[in-house]
């Protein structure tokens, strides 16, 4: 194959990527992945004895949360290091928010490291791109929380709203209805966004193998490397009669994988990603990205551009059905942001 | 960053370009991304369904404008409803889920559409929650 992505990852290519070994690792290193975020108070709206000079907070956060999630930390270190006794009692954290360095309110209900990865993008189209690694600064409003602009209340219980229907949304790409979600119990969906508030990813995953679909053979020759709780679904189906009698949880049985596509400064598009190419050829994200962007991916010749996944840039020849089941967010979306090849 | 893979050969990689490659390139892509920038002028129809005891509408058919945010259908949606601020609300696709505000009708349309059009059933509950 002709095409490029960029600069890719030698240990993918070379690994069998659809044994319960690899399928667990690379959902762990996705769940395990983090950035690095500095959280500027505005010190506009720091009440007064504030101990100022400390209003930064630095936190290496997991791709995989909330800027929500992070208010509860933020705040026991606004009230033990900078602000006193009288400030701390009138914090009022349902009008907290978060602003980009750029002055534009930041999407609370993207997941983190979706946050970080559009702020890469969109670094490559600036005049002097900065390629050092650098915390994404962002900007921590005390008051006055813009409503039209942030879409809904910046709450927990708002963003895990906004999650669950993304869940339920990628349920239906993949399978046509949302019977896999909703035959959930509630404590199982309750579970799941426990599972992400407290960064657990087998309590995350207990539920979460119950509607994603598994890269994993159906009949596997060795046991399941770690807990048994990833591998829950029986054997049922011969390895070598996969393609006429398709494993109906299989990754490539799904209708078409959740993907949504990022480009530097917007737009987001949305496209049908059918796991194979005439019932048979599996789809790869080179593939993908031309049919989707050909300006960007041409078909022959130089890429313009490089796409990143999970923070990762993504080997042309990774399958869309293997991203969909292994480095999705924790909201079963595989979010591909795409950057200028400088 | 140099891949360690046997094709490496037939790749084009960025450190083998010239200075004047590199800059044709960066031009190329941001005209490339303007392209995909511009909005999506078509229009697509959206069909209001209520559920439960939401008001019906007397017409339900609506063409909308497909680079509109869902949220500019919820807040048309509410114009028409006569809703006042604080009026509880919900919308889903498809009596399925509640689609992120700011996802675009296009998008939603080209994933989810039924005959055409895109359903859009609202509750004054949380149906589907």
């Amino acid at each position: 194959m002709a095409s490029t992505l960029g600069p890719r990852h030698g240990a993918a290519s070379a690994m069998n990527l659809s044994t319960p070994a690899s399928t667990t690792l690379f959902r762990r290193l996705t769940w395990e992945g983090t950035v690095p975020l500095e959280i500027r108070v505005d010190s506009k709206e720091l009440p007064a004895n504030s101990n100022r000079g400390l209003e930064c907070y630095f936190i290496q956060a997991a791709r995989v949360s909330y800027l929500p999630l992070l208010v509860p930390d933020i705040k026991k270190f606004l009230v033990d290091v900078v602000l006193d006794e009288e400030g701390a009692k009138i914090l009022k954290e349902e009008d907290w928010w978060f602003e980009a360095e750029d002055g534009s309110p930041l999407k609370w209900h993207w997941p983190i490291g979706l946050l970080y990865d559009n702020h890469t993008i969109a670094a490559t189209i600036r005049p002097t791109p900065t390629t050092d690694p650098v915390p994404l600064r962002l900007v921590l409003h005390l008051a006055l929380p813009p409503a039209d602009k942030l879409l809904l209340v910046p709450s927990a219980e708002a963003c895990k709203q906004a999650f669950m229907g993304q869940l339920k949304e990628a349920d239906f790409i993949r399978w046509g209805s949302t019977k896999r979600m909703t035959s959930l119990r509630k404590a199982e969906q309750d579970g799941i966004w426990e599972g992400i508030k407290e960064h657990n990813f087998d309590d995350y995953w207990r539920v979460a193998s119950k509607v994603t679909p598994t890269t994993i053979p159906t009949r596997s020759q060795s046991p399941p490397p770690s807990s048994g709780s990833l591998h829950t679904r029986p054997p049922s189906v011969d390895p070598g009669t996969t393609a006429s009698a398709p494993d109906k949880d299989g990754a490539s049985s799904v209708r078409s994988v959740p993907i949504r596509i990022y480009l530097p400064d917007g737009p987001v598009l949305q496209e049908l990603a059918p796991p194979l190419l005439d019932g048979e050829r599996p789809h790869t994200i080179s593939r993908f990205l031309t049919s989707t962007l050909p300006l960007l991916f041409p078909e022959v010749g130089k890429q313009h551009a490089y796409a990143i996944v999970q923070g990762v840039v993504c080997p042309p020849e990774a399958e869309l059905s293997w991203l969909g089941a292994c480095m999705a967010g924790a909201d079963g979306w595989v979010n591909i942001c795409v950057g200028i090849t400088r | 960053m140099a891949s360690s893979s046997p094709d490496t050969h037939t790749r084009a990689l960025p450190t083998a370009w010239t200075a004047q490659d590199s800059l044709d390139n960066i031009a190329e892509a941001l005209d490339a991304f303007e392209t995909y920038k511009k909005k999506d002028v078509s229009k697509v129809v959206v069909r209001f369904k209520a559920v439960g005891n939401a008001p019906i509408m007397r017409q339900n058919f609506y063409k909308i404008t497909a680079s509109n945010r869902f949220q500019a259908v919820i807040q048309f949606l509410r114009k028409e409803l006569g809703w006042k601020a604080g009026d509880p609300l919900f919308t889903y696709i498809n009596l399925a889920f509640s689609p992120a505000p700011d996802d675009t009708v296009s998008n939603l349309y080209k994933s989810f559409s039924t005959d055409g059009h895109l359903i859009v059933n609202y509750s004054t509950t949380a149906a589907w929650g």
